[in-house]
């Protein structure tokens, strides 16, 4: 018995690691997800973890706290898919969905609404909340997306910067706002209360990381966040609702 | 004490210690697959290093990759303490192997991808806890 007790041993640990593994592999997703019952056929990441999200399913979206009004929109109020994201201009992740966020504008058009709001990652991203003022200031005089765009297109050149502040000024200048009025803005109370209110928003919802997309209130897993899986869920959204 | 009562003291010590990096890297590489890790938290500098070319390796989760490490760890650190001494060799070994990539490893969150993940900060201390022990179990042979 003595010569097997070791070998037992490495078995019993072998088999808790693994349970452990699966157990934790299922229920990370179906925790963070709210996803909703979808008309048409399950896409292969919503099968995965579509038995453990029944129930969650049939639960009532959380309208959340308000956010920062008016939001920042893009496409009509009347939009059949509502697309909600919580980003951080400093987050890679949400630098590398930026790219698919706008191909998923170009394409549906006019049968979509994107708002963006402000979920800075303090004090993770160092720069993060600089960005999310800057973003803002440049909302106060209309030029709210130019400067989300610059942001998130030149991330990997100013998040290594020691001051982002001349770095920002300049691209204010850049898209054409007055620079001066935005030397003010960015520091301004307004600014931080919008920030905060997004903030908010975001923690009533649950929201614990960049980039979190809600479509019409209900959470998007972050695995279906690919520009293709992305588009189906959008797409059968929007057939939903014809 | 015994010599080999204390040495397999020493190796049972090393089993527990492989059981938390075990725990750890398990938890790093559900992370991974189900790209949580992916995503930016308020927990600085995870997902800058879990996200990175360097978590990878040919197409494997470098924290599957020490989950089977720490595995194996366990499994010889627990045969060495049964008294197998082909396994005591074999362990010292590994984890001296281990600790070089885990000073590897640093160096690339130090110096390349600039941000540390305190999952990866964990694992390091263990595999030099680990190293520690297994020196320890060397020099009660030497004895």
């Amino acid at each position: 018995m003595k010569r097997l007790l070791p070998f037992i041993i490495i078995l019993v640990v072998l088999g808790v690691a693994l349970c452990s593994a699966w157990y934790l592999t299922r229920s990370i997703p179906a925790s963070t997800t709210v996803v909703g019952s979808q008309p048409g056929s399950p896409s292969p990441q919503r099968a995965q973890t579509a038995g453990s999200q029944a129930a969650a399913g049939q639960a009532v979206a959380n309208p959340g706290a308000p956010g920062a009004e008016p939001a920042h929109v893009l496409g009509p109020a009347t939009a059949p898919a509502h697309l909600e994201e919580f980003g951080d201009f400093e987050c890679p992740p949400c630098g590398a969905f930026h790219p698919i966020l706008e191909e998923m504008h170009k394409e549906f058009g006019d049968r979509m609404q994107i708002t963006f709001r402000e979920f800075p990652l303090v004090p993770a991203h160092q720069h993060a909340l600089a960005a999310a003022s800057a973003a803002e200031a440049a909302g106060m005089q209309g030029k709210f997306w130019e400067m989300h765009d610059l942001l998130y297109e030149r991330q990997k050149i100013w998040k290594t910067e020691f001051d982002v502040r001349p770095v920002f000024e300049g691209y204010a200048k850049e898209i054409g706002i007055d620079v001066e009025r935005y030397k003010r803005d960015v520091s301004s109370d307004a600014v931080a209360l919008r920030i905060q209110k997004d903030g908010s928003r975001g923690h009533s919802l649950g929201v614990k990381g960049t980039p979190t997309v809600f479509l019409n209130g209900r959470e998007v897993p972050f695995e279906s966040l690919p520009a293709e899986q992305l588009r189906v869920i959008i797409q059968r959204e929007i057939e939903g609702k014809k | 004490m015994a010599i080999g009562n204390r040495k397999s003291a020493i190796y049972a010590a090393a089993a527990l210690l492989s059981l938390l990096g075990l725990t750890d890297a398990i938890y790093l590489t559900v992370e991974h697959v189900t790209g949580q890790s992916v995503r930016c938290t308020i927990v600085a500098g995870c997902s800058e290093v879990l996200s990175s070319s360097y978590a990878v390796v040919a197409g494997i989760p470098l924290a599957m990759i020490g989950a089977a490490a720490y595995f194996t760890v366990f499994s010889l650190a627990t045969l060495a303490a049964f008294g197998y001494r082909v396994a005591g060799t074999l362990l010292t070994a590994l984890i001296v192997a281990m600790f070089l990539v885990s000073l590897w490893l640093i160096y690339l969150q130090a110096f390349v991808i600039r941000a540390f993940c305190q999952f990866c900060l964990l694992s390091a201390a263990v595999t030099f806890l680990l190293l520690v022990v297994i020196l320890m179990a060397r020099r009660v042979k030497s004895v």
